[in-house]
């Protein structure tokens, strides 16, 4: 009875002839090969910003990744399953302190004080730790909504950090040296300097997350993490747990989230309790909404936006503040799906098609 | 009041147990008494759910699907109780369901939409897709055939890969029929799946429903608020007012019962010998009498169109 088909129907987009159907694959190589020469690329003036020349251009880079590999995360709890967990701080100061507390000496003074962990047993350790405590977090907070959830989380994430800072004076043995701030011991890659190794390792964070994430997000978990965002009423009948993918994003951004600060950590080599308050947060939600809200691409340029303009107005703190503001105002305004969506937008717009046409006529030699 | 059609000979495969059985549901609201015991039998076959606004149709549906706690009662599918389970164990089950509105992932193309249908019956997990397992990938692609075969038979096929925000009413409704249906059930409750839809959907639709219900034996059950659609194609009706069943049976008997003629258009009317339904002077004295009876008749469009001639072949 079904309708006779002559030929098969395409099970997948239809793809463009050519080179363009390998458009995907060639951005994503071409991104992170533009991310890794990046500092010896000369271009928009970014020399003295990202420059290869001293070292603090390529500490610079590495926060731009460590901030990527955080957004990536967060996009994929507040972008795609649109819940707005906000506990990113604290889980960001957990991986910088988990991993600086592990891997520490264990007979040097306080500030440098650990457990004499292997730097590659403390991290997966950290970052799953981490993972899980968002899980736990979440099956309580996955059940409310909007506000109420962004406050819970928001007070779990001063929670942490207040764990933190609280070491010392009313408990002890979590080796965190309370509000004093804790030295965080490098690790080395084998025949790197310390810059160049925290910069590869940065890196190698954010690979490994955007992999994941564009391999996750273009298949089936990025379309039911979509339906918890925008059906979550509905997808009862679908056979879908609208908590369980609550929880899944919850865990994923928790781990991406202390990821990134354990490589922050490695970056700044010093973690105090203060650089994890809101101010934190607020610094990602603007990567994030500036870079382009549920995009691809979008937490990785908003990064790169972010590091740029805080080296910018590295003098004058408080303008940097009023100048991010102003930003992400602009961004809600005019771009509110982001920077990510700036070329798209152009190619559509008016005058592009319009210049399109005319160049179109004017090498159309049939006519 | 139950009244048990006789199931399709040699269709049903649990003989004598109905595919869907609410026994006695009572639901409140606080203190607004929603259903006030409703005992109702669905087969195999199309099943009819009518009754003015307010009636609690949807609420019928919101309990078996897992929405609304019943205050009294019970639902069992195939015999088995329900109102235990989870909603996505219902879906498991093999009750499929849609809403009044269409709700789609507007971003999100067609075929994307209708895999979420497929959700639990992937057996490998989001780590096998992070790994990209050929496994998988088959899955994956076989689900998008079964997919694409569903929307072909509702029209939708040249429509796959655009985005469902693009579509019309008519086509996101469709899309979301298909996307129930891709789930495999057996039970399959539609919420007004022909309202806003334009003649040639309400064709495709049927045309659809009535394909895949022959060749699964699905019971089909309806709300709909389009008389002439529900009587044509449901062999059974039943008809819901104020939470109590009022009247069971064929087209024919429903809509000359004077009882659903009073729940729609208030007092003062009756049917007439070929279902025409007149004005009458003076009371009715009638057995079936209603408490609260609506004063408009907000129905009566609806109503009169049953008088046109009809444009569906009953099958």
């Amino acid at each position: 009875m079904t309708v006779a088909t002559a030929s098969p129907r395409p099970l997948y987009p239809p793809k463009p002839p050519g080179l363009r159907r390998y458009r995907e694959q060639l951005t994503t190589l071409g991104v992170f090969v533009f991310l890794a020469f990046l500092p010896w690329i000369p271009i928009l003036g970014w020399t003295d910003i990202f420059d290869s020349g001293n070292n603090f251009g390529r500490g610079n880079l590495a926060f731009v990744f460590a901030y990527g590999a955080a957004a990536v995360g967060f996009n994929l709890l507040v972008g795609y399953s649109g819940t707005l967990g906000l506990a990113v701080a604290g889980l960001f100061a957990l991986g910088a302190y988990g991993t600086a507390v592990l891997s520490a000496p264990s007979d040097a003074r306080e500030a440098l004080a650990g457990y004499d962990w292997p730097f590659f047993l403390a991290l997966p350790v950290v970052c799953i730790a981490a993972a899980i405590i968002g899980v736990l977090v979440g099956f309580p907070a996955a059940r409310l909504k909007g506000f109420f959830l962004a406050i819970a989380t928001l007070a779990l994430g001063e929670l942490i950090v207040t764990i933190i800072r609280l070491d010392d004076d009313v408990w002890s043995g979590l080796k965190t040296n309370g509000g004093t701030g804790k030295q965080v011991p490098q690790f080395l890659i084998p025949g790197l300097d310390r810059i160049l190794s925290v910069y590869m390792l940065s890196l190698g964070a954010l690979v490994l997350m955007m992999l994941a994430y564009i391999v996750l997000t273009n298949r089936r978990l990025g379309r039911t993490l979509k339906a918890v965002r925008d059906i979550d009423i509905a997808t009862g009948p679908l056979g879908i747990s609208s908590t369980y993918y609550k929880l899944v994003a919850f865990g994923l951004s928790a781990f991406a989230a202390a990821l990134a600060g354990a490589m922050w950590a490695q970056n700044s080599s010093f973690a105090n309790p203060q650089t994890f308050r809101t101010r934190l947060l607020v610094f990602l939600l603007v990567v994030l909404i500036v870079g382009g809200l549920g995009r691809k691409w979008g937490p990785l340029i908003g990064a790169v936006f972010f590091v740029f303009l805080r080296q910018k107005l590295q003098d004058t703190q408080k303008l940097l503040f009023l100048i991010l503001g102003i930003a992400l105002i602009l961004a809600v305004l005019v771009l509110p799906n982001g920077i990510a969506v700036l070329p798209k937008q152009i190619r559509d717009s008016r005058w592009v098609k319009d210049l399109q046409r005319r160049l179109e006529s004017l090498l159309d030699f049939s006519t | 009041m139950s009244v048990v059609e006789a199931s399709p000979p040699g269709a049903n495969p649990t003989e004598g147990v109905a595919s869907l059985a609410v026994d006695d549901l009572h639901v409140a609201f606080g203190g607004n008494q929603v259903l006030l015991g409703v005992d109702l039998q669905f087969d195999p076959g199309f099943n009819g759910l009518i009754g003015p606004n307010g009636a609690g149709k949807t609420t019928v549906f919101n309990v078996v699907s897992g929405y609304v706690r019943r205050s009294q009662g019970a639902v069992r599918l195939h015999g088995e109780d329900v109102l235990h389970m989870s909603r996505t164990q219902r879906v498991k089950a093999g009750i499929g369901r849609t809403f009044q509105a269409p709700r789609l992932i507007l971003d999100a193309t067609v075929m994307e939409n209708t895999l979420l249908g497929r959700h639990h019956l992937f057996r490998w997990g989001h780590f096998a897709e992070l790994l990209l397992l050929p496994q998988q990938r088959r899955e994956e692609t076989e689900a998008r055939q079964i997919c694409m075969d569903m929307l072909d038979r509702f029209g939708l096929a040249d429509l796959a890969h655009e985005e469902a925000g693009a579509l019309s009413l008519g086509s996101q409704k469709l899309v979301e029929v298909a996307r129930a249906l891709v789930a495999d059930p057996t039970v399959v409750l539609l919420d007004e799946p022909a309202a806003g839809l334009g003649a040639d959907d309400v064709t495709v639709l049927l045309r659809g429903l009535r394909q895949l219900q022959a060749e699964r034996d699905l019971c089909v059950i309806i709300i709909e608020h389009d008389l002439q659609l529900v009587t044509s194609l449901c062999p059974k009706i039943s008809v819901l007012h104020f939470g109590e069943i009022i009247s069971e049976g064929s087209p024919e008997h429903v809509t000359t019962d004077p009882a659903v003629i009073e729940a729609y258009l208030g007092h003062g009317f009756e049917a007439e010998e070929g279902g025409d339904i007149h004005e009458v002077e003076g009371p009715l004295s009638e057995h079936h009498h209603i408490d609260h009876v609506e004063e408009e008749s907000t129905l009566e469009e609806v109503w009169t169109e049953d008088d046109a001639p009809e444009q569906e072949e009953p099958s």
